[in-house]
């Protein structure tokens, strides 16, 4: 009981209520795409490009494939942008469209789950002389990441690179919240899991 | 322990600095008291450090917002094949011989003339299928196009190409024949013109498309004679030439063959096959290479 009533209380705070009203501007935006308008698109796109092909960069570990689900989604984003009416977030809202579009993309391809995608990721930008520890924990984690599925990863770069809301994520992910914190937990049991066995192998 | 569940729940928010103030505080008092969440902080932060280097050299590829802007552009499928057809039913309308458009209307005219003047409205069900049997005899083979090479170079496939002028001249012949029909109105009932119509679609049908697959095997000149032939047979007054030709058996194997150009629906189909049998010709080299003049 204490614990509901300290959960509201919190929630209530949120620094991005669930509800939050997006700036005038990308309104705007939207609405100059949803009049087909080929410039709005451009500064959508100059905007939120980036942050939509890491995630799907993230959920695809393939840059062309990346690339594509991209492009097919701002292909989305043209035909559907008058449904956008500012009642949420308008990265939250892009990226629902670029999680469907990858979910679907790589249902058709059936993208096996594999140590080549590994290649995929940028090499580590870091020097061979300042290879430290924190540089190995850092290549754990990145394994670690690598082994959980899509939909876990997602989960974690929408809440921890995009700065999503638990709630935005699970509308992104199209899941309950349930779902989003019941993969939060699997993610972290399964990282803690396989750091504890690298430290044992390490350092005892 | 409820309060701990909370708080881990919480734990990837603060790490992900998505609480404020109030919120932080509450989960630092918790911390300071439980080693497991501060074991878990630490895995978050790594967890959240991890993505945002492998994020940070990522740039948005260039352009795609145009390529999107290409492919929403773009004509859809069928858009472009309408577009692709339309094409090739302007270009080959073009190449079929000029003087084929002006000589059908012409010879129609005079027969809608003959037909008024003469108050005989079968003219129209005589004359219709010579007509046209005539210009799609015309519609294929280098004596018939200069630009046939032309035609051959290009991607397209001859039956294509046959099909697409078969349309076009079709199309064309069964408006002449219905503008005929309709100046016909002036001596016949209106309630006759289903009947008239019906008439001449068969053996119009027929005769086309015999025309055409001759003029693909045997030449232009053949297929005239031979569809000619066949029309005008039934017509002949065998009896009327001499007492030798007036025969039961001769006089009702005609009766069959008149009864068979009245038969629309026989007519029709067998068109349909003999038309596939011309596509099918206009593919096959060896036929191409009969038809040069002789
Ligand atoms: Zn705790």
């Amino acid at each position: 009981m204490i614990s509901y009533a300290v959960s509201n209380a919190i929630t209530e705070k949120r620094p991005w209520p669930i509800a939050m009203a997006e700036p005038e501007y990308n309104v705007e935006l939207m609405r100059r795409i949803a009049a087909r308008e080929d410039m709005a698109l451009c500064e959508l796109y100059a905007a939120y490009g980036q942050r939509l092909y890491a995630y799907a960069l993230r959920l695809t570990n393939e840059p062309a494939l990346a690339e594509d689900i991209v492009q097919d989604a701002l292909v989305i984003v043209w035909r559907t942008a008058g449904r956008y009416r500012g009642e949420g977030r308008l990265a939250a809202w892009l990226l629902g469209i670029v999680h469907h579009t990858a979910i679907k993309a790589m249902r058709h391809r059936s993208i096996p789950i594999s140590d080549e995608m590994v290649t995929g990721l940028p090499a580590p930008t870091d020097s061979p002389e300042t290879q430290t520890q924190a540089n190995q924990q850092a290549q754990w984690v990145r394994d670690g990441l690598q082994s959980l599925s899509p939909e876990h990863r997602a989960v974690l770069e929408l809440v921890f690179y995009q700065g999503l809301s638990l709630d935005e994520t699970a509308k992104v992910c199209n899941c309950p919240l349930g779902t989003v914190k019941s993969r939060l937990s699997y993610a972290r049991q399964h990282l803690r899991g396989i750091l504890s066995r690298q430290n044992v192998e390490e350092w005892r | 322990m409820t309060a701990h569940t909370y708080f881990e729940e919480h734990l990837p928010l603060y790490a992900a600095g998505q609480l404020d103030g109030a919120q932080r505080a509450e989960i630092e008092i918790h911390l300071a008291g439980c080693p497991e969440c501060r074991a878990d902080l630490e895995l978050w932060a790594a967890v959240s450090g991890e993505i945002h280097t492998a994020n940070r050299p990522l740039a948005a590829p260039p352009a795609l917002a145009e390529h999107a802007l290409d492919q929403i552009h773009a004509p859809n499928r069928l858009t472009s094949a309408f577009l692709r057809t339309w094409q090739l039913l302007r270009v080959q309308a073009l190449l079929v011989r000029h003087e084929m458009w002006p000589a059908s209307a012409l010879v129609m005219l005079m027969g809608v003339v003959v037909a008024l003047l003469a108050d005989r409205v079968n003219f129209i069900y005589f004359l219709a299928p010579l007509v046209a049997a005539s210009s799609l005899a015309m519609l294929y083979g280098p004596e018939n196009d200069a630009a046939m090479e032309l035609s051959l170079a290009t991607p397209t496939s001859p039956w294509k190409i046959l099909l697409a002028r078969l349309s076009v001249v079709s199309g064309y012949n069964l408006l002449l024949s219905l503008g005929a029909t309709l100046l016909l109105l002036f001596i016949a009932p209106p309630g006759l013109l289903g009947t008239i119509i019906l008439g001449w679609l068969g053996p119009l049908t027929f005769l086309s498309a015999l025309a055409l697959l001759l003029s693909i095997w045997l030449g232009t000149n053949q297929a005239i004679a031979v569809a000619y032939g066949l029309w005008l047979l039934q017509y002949i007054p065998f009896a009327a030439i001499g007492p030798w030709l007036d025969s039961p058996g001769l006089a009702s194997a005609m009766a069959v063959y008149r009864q068979f150009w009245q038969s629309p629906l026989l007519l029709l189909l067998l068109s349909l096959f003999l038309i596939g049998l011309a596509l099918w010709s206009a593919n096959r080299p060896v036929f191409r290479l009969t038809s040069t003049p002789s």
